[in-house]
């Protein structure tokens, strides 16, 4: 990468931003809004530092609920697209029934979630776990059909077993699918761990998660304090998809188009 | 090369072939083949010579007649034809040594015989320094080279190539038209050969069959009366010349209005 486009790499948002904030902070004086309407990005900073320790732990809660629930999502989701590879007949059985999980609203099943699992991690890993799982599925599936005729053909020459024929090409050829199913699922389960946190979180031990110092806060009328956790879950949102991005790297970044340009 | 074995090791026997409802793509095809023939197929667009091959090596089934490969039905099930594909068709998460092992790795073979196998190929196509690299490393003419290193690991009776070097230039197809018939004199093949270009057909054959289209058929078989080797500059000879023009008449016979 030449300098010059380096720097407008790093300058271009650069100065969004400040356009930004000073538009926020015209706007705020302009019409004098005050702070439990429109808190100034600093107040927001301030208040977000004055509370880092409850955030640090709603931050850790949250995050390890996304991640369990992205996890189960991607270990099954996976697990689920190659047994429907093997058959037809399976996925066609399957298949609707993962579209309904799908088109449930979360909403819904969230007070089943509490019902059976009880208030706290265990509800909001199920919660993460139904927002990520269909991307996954979908993509990953997506990925075991779509594999190239030739190459199906060259494996039936080589008299390939069906296992072989999984192991040696759908898999691999599905892969960039795969990860762009879990590129989607990696954005969904923060939010999926915040909303179930928010639905069916709970503060026992006395730490909740972002979803329910989210309701907290907005109850005690914190609100430079609500702007903080918002600005603090969207990082967590930045680290996930950052996560991801790096195995997508680690995996294809030999081989896949969508890596061209490397060297 | 021309004496006549009893039993021909490709024989198409009326031949045809419509997938559903749809157009016959091959017509009352006959044709047979003698073990060492290299045997070139040209024609039009949609005349059947992809068919043809897709037939021979058993990844589809005639609609009439019959087709006999070392006296049995083509079936992928039995080892002794390998197919090389239009483009290389190689897996791009796989190195080229990697890629040539595919059909050793696939049916079982030791370890240590893949490796020794796939070194010996690699050498062949004139590829051993690229042992390592990934597909798109290569230029399209490497990459062929790999996909005919990989069809001959398994040592096949009968390689059907179907226009394997169609997406090249011309000087990299002539050079691989010479390296071909070169493994060929070490490493003995029958070959069938779709393509469009006529030199590529006349340089490399025993005998050219001229296809015409709607429905695939035979128009005119030419036997190629040059020995092998045949070297490079065998393309300038009067005969050569000659027979070229000769399969390129027989060509514009055929073409459809």
């Amino acid at each position: 990468m030449s300098r010059r486009r380096q720097n407008h790499f790093w300058l271009l948002p650069a100065v969004t931003g400040v356009l930004i904030l000073a538009l926020w902070y015209a706007v705020k004086g302009f019409w004098r809004i005050p702070s439990f309407i429109l808190p100034s990005p600093a107040e927001i900073l301030r208040a977000g530092w004055q509370e880092r320790r409850s955030l640090a732990s709603a931050v850790f809660v949250t995050g390890q609920g996304a991640l369990l629930g992205f996890l189960a999502a991607v270990g099954i989701g996976f697990l689920l697209s190659v047994v429907m590879a093997f058959s037809l007949r399976l996925k066609q059985s399957v298949y609707p029934y993962v579209l309904m999980l799908q088109m449930t609203p979360v909403i819904i099943l969230a007070p089943i979630f509490v019902l059976w699992l009880g208030q706290g991690l265990p509800a909001i890993v199920a919660i993460t776990f139904m927002i990520c799982f269909f991307p996954v599925v979908a993509n990953t599936t997506m990925g075991f059909i779509s594999t190239d005729r030739n190459l199906r053909d060259l494996f039936t020459m080589c008299r390939a077993t069906r296992l072989q024929e999984i192991r040696h090409l759908r898999v691999p050829a599905a892969m960039p699918y795969f990860l762009t199913g879990m590129k989607i699922a990696g954005t969904l389960a923060p939010i999926g761990a915040i909303t179930g946190d928010f639905l069916a979180g709970s503060a026992q031990n006395g730490i909740g998660g972002i979803g329910f110092m989210t309701i907290l806060y907005f109850s005690q009328l914190k609100i430079p304090a609500l702007f903080a956790t918002g600005l603090v879950a969207c990082l967590l949102g930045f680290l996930f998809v950052g996560g991801v991005n790096l195995l997508h790297r680690a995996l294809l970044h030999r081989w896949h188009d969508s890596m061209a340009g490397r060297e | 090369m021309t004496n006549p074995a009893p039993q021909p090791l490709v024989r198409f026997d009326r031949v045809g072939q419509r997938y559903g409802g749809g157009p016959v793509i091959v017509e009352d095809f006959s044709l047979t083949a003698q073990a060492g023939e290299f045997v070139s197929l040209i024609g039009p667009s949609g005349c059947g010579k992809s068919t043809l091959l897709r037939m021979l090596a058993g990844l589809a089934a005639p609609s009439s007649g019959e087709i006999l490969v070392d006296g049995a039905r083509p079936d992928p099930a039995r080892p002794g034809t390998f197919l090389v594909f239009q483009d290389a068709n190689l897996l791009p998460w796989r190195r080229v040594d990697a890629n040539v092992e595919l059909p050793l790795m696939l049916r079982g073979d030791p370890r240590d015989r893949r490796r020794a196998r796939v070194g010996e190929m690699l050498d062949l196509v004139g590829l051993a320094e690229a042992a390592r690299k990934f597909p798109w490393e290569l230029s399209g003419g490497m990459r062929m080279r790999v996909s005919i290193a990989r069809a001959l690991s398994v040592a096949p009776r009968l390689l059907l190539l179907d226009e394997p070097f169609g997406a090249l230039d011309e000087m990299t197809r002539n050079r691989l038209n010479e390296d071909l018939l070169a493994i060929r004199q070490r490493d003995p093949f029958t070959a069938f050969f779709v393509t469009h270009a006529v030199a590529e057909a006349v340089f490399l054959s025993t005998r050219i069959v001229v296809l015409a289209t709607n429905p695939g058929r035979i128009a005119r078989t030419i036997a190629v009366p040059f020995p092998y080797p045949r070297p490079a500059d065998l393309r300038e000879s009067p005969e050569f010349l000659q027979l070229l023009a000769e399969t390129t008449r027989a060509l514009r016979g055929v073409l459809p209005p």
